[in-house]
């Protein structure tokens, strides 16, 4: 084997001594060899089964599937109708929304006087009717 | 700890092996069963190698051990005929690994005398270094003296050569495939080989003429 196809005497006397000294090896060697080796084969089952069965990805898989639920929810939960436009909507919706938001309107609405208004009315009503 | 009790993982292990586990389908459980052959027909002879470059058995072991996780973690998936090469070579670098570690801790330990004794391998198992209570016979005898010498000279060839004689000789890689283990050329490969061979020939021949 060394620089030509057969091997020398040499060569096949070393080699059997090699065989022979494997054959020697203990059981108690043999069997952290088993072991080690069962474990080498847990190994391979378990990337084979992929990366979900995979302990060390679930909190990357249990963030990702909460991320895509939440989504979801959002996206569901969106309004689908159209917000109504300003010629739809009632004239007097909106005045109620101008008047809480405009402070001074509410202002005046704390220091209303009824009875001077309702004078106030009835002299517009008896001016037009003159008219 | 009772040698049933060093065997019981064994056993446990081996009525719940990974071949006979829930595997989705027959392509990879006949997979796992091509993995479990490959390592099962190397695991030994891995051994051999990495003990007779590291000259110590847990590192061996350890070393063996490693290359297989890498095998199964990495390459399961590779074609069943590229697996040795791949092993020997996740072997090489290991064994290369763990020498290197093995340099710096003595450099280390080489400045701090009082924890050399301490720090010293792990006592002799007296139980492994006890004489058979049967007497060998001449067969026997003459076969550990020329494995002890024969040991002895592989240990002291430089690595790359002890490697290239091993994966050659022991494993009985082709150039081609001992190249790919090795991480060089076959004409390297073929370097190596030769030279160890002179080497081993010129400590062996007194002994084995």
């Amino acid at each position: 084997m060394s620089t030509k196809d057969e091997p020398s005497e040499f060569e096949m006397r070393t080699r059997a001594l090699l065989e022979e000294s494997v054959a020697r090896v203990d059981g108690r060697i043999r069997s952290r060899l088993t072991q080690a080796r069962y474990a080498a084969l847990e190994e391979a089952r378990r990337k084979r089964h992929g990366i979900l069965r995979n302990p060390a990805w679930l909190p990357a898989f249990g963030t990702a599937a909460a991320a895509v639920l939440v989504a979801i929810v959002l996206w569901t939960r969106a309004p689908v109708t159209e917000l109504p436009t300003m010629a739809e909507s009632s004239p007097t919706a909106f005045d109620d929304l101008d008047m809480l938001a405009d402070a001074d309107a509410l202002e005046l609405m704390e220091d209303w006087d009824q009875g001077f208004y309702e004078w106030a009315a009835a002299e517009a009503l008896a001016d037009g009717a003159s008219i | 700890m009772t040698a049933s009790a060093a065997l019981a993982p064994v056993y446990s292990m081996s009525a719940a092996s990974p071949d006979e586990a829930d595997l989705p389908d027959s392509a990879a459980k006949s997979r796992t069963h091509a993995l479990n052959r490959f390592l099962a027909g190397v695991e030994v002879r891995a051994f051999r190698i990495a003990q007779a470059a590291l000259r110590h058995e847990d590192d061996a072991l350890d070393a063996v051990q490693d290359a297989m996780l890498q095998l199964a973690r990495v390459y399961p998936d590779r074609p069943p005929e590229e697996w040795k090469p791949l092993f020997y070579r996740i072997l090489e670098n290991r064994i290369r690994d763990m020498q290197r570690r093995r340099t710096v801790r003595n450099k280390v330990l080489a400045w701090l005398p009082s924890w050399r004794a301490e720090d010293e391998d792990d006592p002799p198992d007296l139980i492994a270094q006890a004489p058979s209570a049967d007497p060998p016979p001449a067969r026997r005898l003459e076969m550990d003296e020329a494995m002890q010498a024969l040991e002895r000279a592989i240990q002291a060839l430089p690595l790359r050569q002890q490697q290239a004689f091993l994966l050659r000789n022991l494993e009985g890689l082709d150039v081609a495939q001992t190249a790919h283990a090795m991480g060089c050329s076959e004409g390297s490969v073929k370097t190596h080989y030769f030279r160890a061979l002179q080497s081993l020939r010129s400590q062996l021949g007194d002994f084995w003429s």
